[in-house]
């Protein structure tokens, strides 16, 4: 039953204003693996991600899962594809309760009440969060809003999850626990996974494969020891260390 | 594609519903068995009362609690407010006059009525229904296009769309006898009984739809709309049907209201009445059924009160005409300044608010740091 999800982009561009937010980026990911998206602030990762979900228009580039051209949809016409993502500053329903909050992502691919409350009880079960099930989710802590917001991207039971930066603000012991939570989800889930994320101990250890991006162009893609001693990876995060 | 996990995965949660159901009735379903019992409580007192003055008031103030819940269902779970609402409210009342009169009756009050509109004629209760399907109608209509604007500009062609509605109202004198009032002659039909039937009916469907999943969704665009369409929610379209079913109570209250008080005419369904709904809200807070509830309540017994004192103040030689909008005016303006929730908070009346409420120490601690 375990089938392989190939999720496709190539020659994907975005400018703002003669500004080159993504330039011709092209990359390829299957379900069962991780792939870290990484490079200096401004970069283009999240770019990168609003442009895949259809929150921004593209100027170029194809999107593809299996053959399916998702380049093209509407954003809210992309989960039910199997294409969910998270927001780097955390966009949670605020109003709603934890539960409903994650019922929102199965209901928005979809499924019938009853089941978007089966799965949404069985995530916060597994992201040990049921306690706050019904507290709104703006009074979660800071974790479990991050963890909350995953857990919503979940209940649209997808192939390929984007996470933008989703240890941002976890102190040490919160980002090992994401670690532990992330590190079997491929294959439990047999989900792809995209990892946007500053926090270089996570990403080397989660990931399968990283993609560094600098001014919106691909400068390395590979295997994160390779990727690690590429001069030009290097050069660009000593750069925008050192500015 | 193939999306090889779905199948197994519905029976497993199928399966594992029986034990954690989702609806906790007291947390869920009795915040609409409360507002019943309190609603149908000063029903049942002011009936027992039997003065005619204050059974009036009552079936009015019911008449308006359901036109404030059809404004709730769609400014609390959208989170904007819909100028135009009063207007369809207006549309049901003129609508079911015309259907429910005798066609006798139409040609002798308003002889320049269209014929096809004169020969119309439905009995009460389907009359008002028919109405509200009217006004529903025209606001499946007219909604479409304007669903995609901005805030900014929806708001105000929403507005716009307001003084369209009134100017044909008042203008249009072979469907609404124009500037002249509306006379429906005959009984009143609403009476007391019939307009509590109403709102609990209403009280009901309204929750229901907060919590159904158009509402819920229709919520999720109120609090972010990234999030919303990241989630595989067209927010334009649950918007709409929100809309849609807003109108629909609208003009079941005011096919109600027609019928209550038997003469009509274009102004009531404008600005005052506007303000009085939307006051309602904002006190009672917008964002739950049960503020609307406590809204109407508050803001009925306050006008009801200044009312009175406007009187005595007027008949013992001062001026104090207008004074009890004003007042309202005043504290609405406080409620948006000090608790732009309103006295709710959006919270919904329940069996566990209540139980809260006398043990706050534990239990109020809702500002998420755990324990
Ligand atoms: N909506 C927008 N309008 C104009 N410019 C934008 C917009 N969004 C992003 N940019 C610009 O595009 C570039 C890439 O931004 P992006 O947010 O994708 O970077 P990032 O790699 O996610 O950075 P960080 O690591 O800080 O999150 C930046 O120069 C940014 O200022
Ligand atoms: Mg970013």
């Amino acid at each position: 039953m375990e089938s392989t999800s190939i999720f496709e982009v190539s020659g994907l561009s975005k400018s703002f204003a003669g500004l080159k937010a993504v330039d011709n980026v092209s990359m390829k990911i299957k379900t069962g693996e991780i792939l870290g998206l990484i490079g200096p602030n401004g970069s283009g990762k999240t770019t990168f991600i609003n442009l895949v979900t259809g929150m921004l228009e593209k100027d170029a580039g194809r999107i593809t899962i299996d053959q399916h051209n998702i380049g093209e949809m509407q954003a809210y016409q992309i989960p039910v594809h199997g294409l969910v993502r998270t927001y780097q500053t955390i966009r949670l329903f605020k109003h709603l309760s934890s539960l409903e909050n994650v019922m929102i992502g199965a209901l928005g691919v979809g499924m019938k009440r009853k089941q978007a409350a089966a799965v949404a009880e069985d995530l916060l079960e597994e992201l040990g969060l049921s306690e706050r099930r019904d507290a709104p989710a703006q009074g979660l802590t800071f974790r479990d809003q991050r963890l909350l917001e995953i857990a919503r991207a979940l209940a649209a039971k997808p192939r390929f999850l984007l996470l933008d930066e989703p240890a941002a603000g976890l102190n040490e012991e919160e980002t090992d626990e994401l670690f532990a939570l992330l590190s079997v989800m491929p294959e439990q889930k047999n989900i792809g996974i995209l990892i946007v994320d500053h926090d270089m101990r996570l990403i080397m250890n989660l990931c399968n494969r990283l993609h560094v991006l600098n001014y919106g162009q691909t400068i390395a893609e590979g295997k994160p020891e390779d990727v690690r001693r590429n001069p030009e990876v290097v050069v660009a995060y000593l750069g925008s260390e050192a500015s | 594609m193939k999306r090889n996990n779905t199948a197994d995965e519905n029976t497993l949660a199928a399966a594992s519903l029986g034990s954690r159901p989702y609806f906790n009735f007291s947390s869920k379903w009795s915040t609409v068995v409360l507002l019943v019992a309190i609603l149908s409580g000063i029903g049942v007192f002011i009936w027992w009362l039997n003065i005619p003055f204050i059974e009036d008031i009552f079936t009015s103030s019911v008449i308006t609690l359901i036109s404030v819940l059809g404004f709730q269902l769609y400014m609390g779970n959208s989170g904007i407010l819909n100028w135009s609402y009063v207007g369809y409210v207006g549309i049901g009342a003129f609508a079911s006059a015309i259907f429910s009169m005798e066609p006798s009756l139409k040609a002798m009050q308003i002889p320049i009525m269209y014929p096809f509109l004169q020969k119309l004629h439905l009995p009460f209760i389907p009359a008002v229904l028919a109405g509200a399907l009217v006004a529903m109608i025209i606001a499946a209509v007219v909604a479409w296009p304007l669903m995609r604007l901005s805030d900014a500009v929806g708001s105000i062609t929403q507005f716009a769309l307001l003084i369209v509605i009134n100017v044909l109202l008042s203008q249009w004198a072979e469907v609404t006898n124009g500037p002249r009032t509306f006379t429906l002659g005959g009984s009143r039909q609403t009476t007391i009984w019939v307009a509590l039937g109403f709102a609990i009916l209403v009280i009901t469907f309204v929750y229901y739809f907060k919590e159904s999943s158009l509402g819920m969704k229709l919520r999720t665009s109120r609090d972010d709309r990234y999030a919303a369409r990241s989630s595989g929610i067209n927010f334009v379209k649950v918007r709409y049907q929100g809309y849609v079913t807003s109108a629909f109570i609208g003009g079941l209250a005011g096919g109600l209201y027609s019928h209550y008080i038997l003469s009509i005419t274009a102004g009531s369904f404008y600005m005052s009445e506007l303000f009085k709904l939307l006051s309602m809200v904002v006190i009672g807070g917008s964002m739950s059924v049960s503020g609307a509830f406590f809204g109407a309540l508050i803001v009925t017994l306050a006008q009801q009160g200044l009312r009175q004192l406007e009187l005595g103040l007027t008949r013992s030689g001062f001026e104090a005409y207008g004074m009890s909008e004003i007042v309202v005016a005043i504290l609405m303006i406080l409620f948006l300044i000090l608790r732009p929730n309103g006295v709710t908070g959006g919270r919904e009346l329940s069996l566990e608010a209540l139980r809260n409420l006398f043990r706050p120490k534990q239990y109020t601690n809702n500002n998420g740091n755990k324990k």
